[in-house]
């Protein structure tokens, strides 16, 4: 499956279409009954210098569009939420001395969060990757 | 808003990132922050940074107007040198702004206002000298000429490399006029910044900064943002108006707090604004007094940001004023007012990131060896 690259004022953000994706610019992908969570490179695009990630604890049980944590980067702070609802059951703890990983991975080794979820209904309600990518391309003007 | 002059410049042919600081649109980050930081530390880069006033003074009484206005004493400057930075202080001795000043020759100096207090100096100024009865007129250059910083420790060979073979002869602080290299007509060359680095600063009409910036770009060297500034200034200790001072009593310790250093006072001069009130504080003894904070290893790279609150134990002891995370050290830092009782060097003190209290300790400026 090829990414879908949107182009928005000379800038590239990849959009992967294993996955799915929500208006607060998270990804979720899908592994049996797992999620795999993260931010997209839009966002970590926007953010540039990530310094930290804070990181939830494993076993909390989380609502879709919950606060989950901050990223700080070297200019500003911002809140990631949960894209699904469900118990989180594992974290990214490389992060914490490899928060860069998040600039220079944000769909592979940047994962932060795996979560068990509760309404498998909720993946499938999630932005498509099109659907995102059109978000991308319309939020830039 | 005003954009500076070579905004669109920075933002289409080298893909600045947009941003707005003391009311200008200006590129705020290039490539990243942190890669523009290390670049300055350890190679070269440049910002520009035509944000900033740029005024010339002029007339028989500039020498007793600037001994009037600022803390240092500006009797003994050489004509070529820059002397400063030095506080312009209100009755309260809080401060104005901190300006660095070049003496051409006694009646004629320029000085460089940080933007936001640009204007808010200059009508300062000119109603000053009116009051007082000082013959000396107010020129604005500010758009006259572009501003380019030449920061890092590999200055001195990239103006080489541009024709000016003079340049590293140019003493700390020293300034020409009307130089030319490599067809480029400058206004004024000197040897300084505000980075800790080796650098020069760059005075010129826009078109030949244009030029100026296209031969910076054609050798390599690194566009920096206005980001990397703020983080290279803060890991020299540097300070900023509406962060470290202001003129508001109420937010702001008195100058002296400032512990700015660099002989910005003169205490044996006499006569200059907020002198008085300068003098009592002295006597008076500091109730705050500012200090650096070093996070711990357990904060990451977290840090502090402005208005973050300082603990010992459960005991408010102060504020942060800036904070950044410092690629040198992999650390958060940040100043900070301290109650003068707990600001003892090297002691731990806990600093709130994100309601959590984490541990720093309490050091001295610059951050990193210079």
């Amino acid at each position: 499956m090829s990414d879908i690259v949107v182009k928005v004022r000379g800038k590239e953000y990849i959009v992967k279409t294993d996955r799915r994706y929500t208006e607060t610019d998270e990804w979720a992908k899908l592994e049996g009954k797992i999620v795999v969570c993260g931010v997209t490179d839009y966002a970590q695009k926007e953010l540039k210098d990530i310094v930290a990630v804070e990181l939830p604890q494993i076993g909390r049980v989380v609502k879709k569009g919950e606060e989950i944590g901050m990223i700080d980067s070297v200019k500003a702070t911002s809140t990631y939420y949960a894209p699904v609802s469900g118990r989180i059951i594992e974290v990214n703890k490389e992060l914490e001395s490899k928060p860069e990983l998040l600039n220079q991975d944000p769909y592979g080794k940047g994962w932060i969060f795996k979560v068990e979820i509760t309404e498998p209904s909720e993946y499938e309600s999630l932005l498509t990757p099109e659907a995102y990518a059109e978000k991308i391309q319309k939020g830039k003007h | 808003m005003p954009k500076i002059p070579l905004y669109e410049y920075y933002i289409e042919k080298l893909g600045a990132e947009p941003g707005v600081f003391g009311d200008w649109e200006v590129p705020m980050r290039f490539s990243t922050a942190i890669e523009e930081h290390m670049a300055v530390r350890t190679n070269v880069a440049f910002f520009d940074v035509s944000h900033m006033g740029r005024a010339l003074l002029k007339g028989p009484d500039v020498i007793p107007l600037i001994q009037y206005i600022y803390t240092k004493d500006l009797s003994k400057v050489k004509p070529g040198f820059m002397s400063g930075p030095t506080l312009a202080l209100n009755e309260w001795a809080r401060v104005k702004d901190d300006e660095m000043l070049y003496k051409i020759n006694d009646e004629e100096w320029l000085f460089v206002p940080n933007a936001l207090a640009r204007e808010k100096m200059l009508n300062y100024i000119r109603n000053t000298a009116i009051a007082k009865g000082f013959r000396v007129e107010v020129v604005d250059l500010t758009n006259t000429y572009s501003m380019i910083a030449l920061q890092g420790p590999r200055a001195v060979e990239v103006m080489e490399s541009l024709g000016a073979k003079w340049a590293g002869d140019l003493k700390p602080l020293e300034f020409r006029l009307n130089e030319e290299f490599n067809g480029i007509k400058t206004f004024l060359v000197s040897r300084s910044g505000w980075t800790g680095e080796d650098g020069f600063e760059i005075w010129g009409e826009h078109g030949e900064i244009r030029k100026l910036v296209e031969a910076l770009v054609a050798r390599g060297v690194k566009p920096a943002g206005l980001i990397a500034r703020d983080t290279l200034r803060i890991e020299m200790g540097f300070v900023l108006g509406d962060h470290e001072y202001g003129e508001d009593p109420v937010k702001y310790p008195c100058a002296l707090a400032l512990r700015y250093g660099m002989g910005a006072i003169t205490w044996s001069k006499k006569g200059f604004v907020g002198e008085e009130a300068l003098r009592a504080c002295r006597r008076e003894g500091l109730r705050w007094i500012r200090i650096g904070l070093k996070m711990g290893k357990e904060a990451g790279r977290l840090f502090p940001r402005q208005g973050s609150s300082v603990y010992v134990d459960d005991v408010w002891i102060g504020w942060v004023t800036s904070g950044c995370y410092s690629p040198v050290l992999n650390r958060g830092i940040a100043m900070a007012y301290l109650d003068t009782r707990y600001a003892i060097l090297g002691e731990e003190v806990e600093v709130e990131i994100h309601g959590k209290k984490l541990p720093a300790k309490i050091v001295d400026f610059p951050f990193i060896e210079k």
